[in-house]
């Protein structure tokens, strides 16, 4: 499916394991956080990929709850000498981004990654629709910022209110045209996401020649693939999913598979054509 | 790294020679080669394979894992390639000068007897651990470990099937593991492990159901460590072959506890997961630990716990 690979950070990079400095770690309305890392050794990244956050690190003293890193994808990269400044996008939701978002600079977070299979890229002349619901924004800003000198692309943000959306002003100076749904209709249309998708492919039939990406909660992701087959585009979604390790061993991020059996999210995915997927047994 | 040159790490676990006493449990360390960005593997005593069955095995439905207050609980259901991918693919792949063991898992006595003779005079293969903290299909899905006289026919028919060094890796949901200590002893193993994952159940209160799809999972990490040595200390009490400590270790200091208890050997697991790391660093943490303590031979330490007398 993919034309070639990204020429920086390419179809597997090494993942490294480091301590990284906090650098800035802020609320940015409602429970979205922008989080930035200093990370010595970082190797590049794909877009899509993703690295794992230990958020019980951030502390002199060890300790072992919450045990498990957050997968939390790659949302932007500046490499300085030997380093580079890791940016993350995260929404405070449960114990341990309660316990990252209160973390400060110059303190330290255990990270690992890059990790998994990046987004493949589009054909050339391939028209590219992005869709992101929620902090799904977070896995699509590579994908857009390197596509947008090559190809023409649109993204489609949905969230349920105004405050909710995040990073709109990253996009906006990428010159990537943007439109946006809101549930209560407080910024863009009111309406949700996965309308803009349909009536995007709708107004510019055939869809062939386009390609979706899309990233958000499994019931959008859902939709979108159905949108985008019954006009037959391409899709590709970005799984999101609990998991301990990130790179393979502790198979507890199956995802079930329209075939039979399953795929890792983490080594497979996250980026996975849509139409592998078995959406009914996803959870 | 800092090497503690004038301690003797090496170990002998039941006719397994390891350079020092720390390995890597079964299911937490794929194939070995995941961990080769994190981790040169000759740092270790060895590797604990994921297990294998006749066949290849798809696991269980998500959810398949659930945090815990320090620690996990999984329900995977033993996904692997299968027996022969290990021995034609996957065992090549790892770099000469590591020590495998490889672990063996069937639904019925047969089952494991086949698995162990395909994996015996395989080069690479140093030893087999036997799980025995499976559900027994034919004995209507009780774990193999639990019941004393299902687990002597185990251990008894893997004995036979194979040459090798037999370590037979205990359930810790039991009452009596000295007693399974014991039956493994009196059936001919080489060592014993213990313990694997502590059955559990996690739920969601607002679905009313358990979060794994499996429902029942096995938790590990840092929060089954007491359990652990309590464990190996009681087992160590009741036999006399070598012991390999599991559970929760996060630190060197963590791997002594396991070795005063009565360990040849430890087994670092679901801390692989999230400092792919960690088990070189205890490895080499042992060792420097020894040197500042003045302990000259790492085995010295094996069952040097002074417990209280009763």
């Amino acid at each position: 499916m993919a034309e070639a690979v990204w020429e920086v950070g390419g179809e597997r990079v090494a993942p490294i394991r480091a301590e990284a400095e906090i650098v800035r770690n802020a609320g940015e309305g409602a429970s979205n956080w922008r989080l930035v890392l200093r990370v010595p050794g970082w190797p590049g990244f794909a877009p899509g990929q993703f690295a794992m956050l230990a958020a019980g690190s951030v502390s002199a003293a060890r300790r072992s709850d919450p045990l498990l890193p957050r997968p939390m994808a790659v949302y932007r990269a500046q490499a300085g000498r030997g380093w580079s400044d890791v940016e993350i996008l995260y929404k405070r939701v449960g114990r341990g981004t309660a316990l990252l978002a209160e973390a400060l600079p110059g303190q330290r977070v255990a990270i690992v990654g890059p990790l998994g299979r990046a987004f493949p890229r589009p054909r050339a002349g391939e028209r590219v629709t992005v869709v992101a619901g929620g902090t799904g924004i977070a896995s699509v800003r590579e994908l857009a910022a390197r596509l947008a000198g090559s190809h023409p692309v649109e993204l489609l943000f949905g969230a349920r209110t105004a405050g909710e959306l995040m990073a709109v002003e990253d996009f906006e100076a990428l010159g990537i045209p943007l439109r946006i749904a809101t549930e209560d209709g407080s910024a863009g249309e009111r309406g949700v996401v996965t309308d803009l998708l349909e009536s995007a492919l709708d107004a510019d039939a055939p869809a062939p020649g386009r390609r979706v990406y899309v990233c958000g909660p499994t019931a959008m992701m859902r939709r979108c693939a159905e949108i985008a087959a019954e006009r037959g585009a391409p899709c590709v979604a970005a799984l999101e999913t609990t998991m301990a390790c990130g790179f393979g061993v502790c198979l507890g991020c199956a995802a079930p598979l329209r075939r039979g059996g399953y795929a890792l999210v983490c080594r497979d995915g996250p980026a996975f054509d849509a139409a592998v997927i078995d959406w009914e047994r996803l959870p | 790294m800092k090497r503690a040159r004038g301690v003797d790490t090496a170990v002998d676990l039941g006719g397994i020679s390891l350079r020092n006493p720390v390995l890597t449990a079964s299911g937490t360390f794929g194939y070995g080669t995941e961990f080769a960005p994190f981790l040169d593997l000759r740092r270790l005593g060895g590797f604990v394979a994921k297990s294998l069955t006749l066949e290849p095995r798809i696991g269980n439905p998500p959810p398949r894992i659930a945090e815990a207050p320090s620690g996990m609980l999984n329900a995977i259901s033993l996904e692997n390639v299968g027996v022969e991918v290990f021995i034609g693919e996957k065992l090549p792949a790892i770099p000469e000068g590591v020590t495998v063991i490889a672990s063996v898992f069937e639904t019925d006595v047969d089952g494991y007897a086949e698995v162990c003779k395909r994996l015996t005079g395989v080069p690479r293969v140093a030893g087999l651990e036997i799980n025995a903290s499976c559900p027994h299909v034919k004995s209507g899905g009780i774990e193999f470990g639990q019941d004393p006289a299902v687990l002597a026919r185990l251990v008894r028919a893997t004995r036979q099937a194979t040459t090798l060094p037999l370590l037979v890796k205990l359930s810790p949901n039991v009452t009596h593991i000295g007693e399974m200590a014991r039956v493994c002893e009196g059936e001919g193993a080489s060592g014993i492990s213990l313990i694997n994952a502590v059955q559990a159940l996690e739920v969601d209160p607002e679905t009313r159901r358990p979060v794994l799809a499996n429902g029942l999972g096995g938790l590990s990490g840092p929060a089954i460590r007491p359990i652990a040595l309590r464990m190996v200390w009681q087992a160590a009490q009741a036999v006399s072959i070598p012991i390999c400590g599991v559970g929760g270790i996060e630190s060197a200091a963590d791997a002594i506890k396991f070795l005063l208890c009565g360990a040849t050997a430890v087994q670092v697991g679901t801390s692989n997961y999230l400092r792919p790391s960690i088990a070189g660093e205890v490895a080499d943490g042992i060792a420097e630990w020894a040197e500042r303590h003045g302990v000259a031979r790492i085995r010295d330490l094996v069952g040097a716990l002074e417990f209280p007398a009763r």
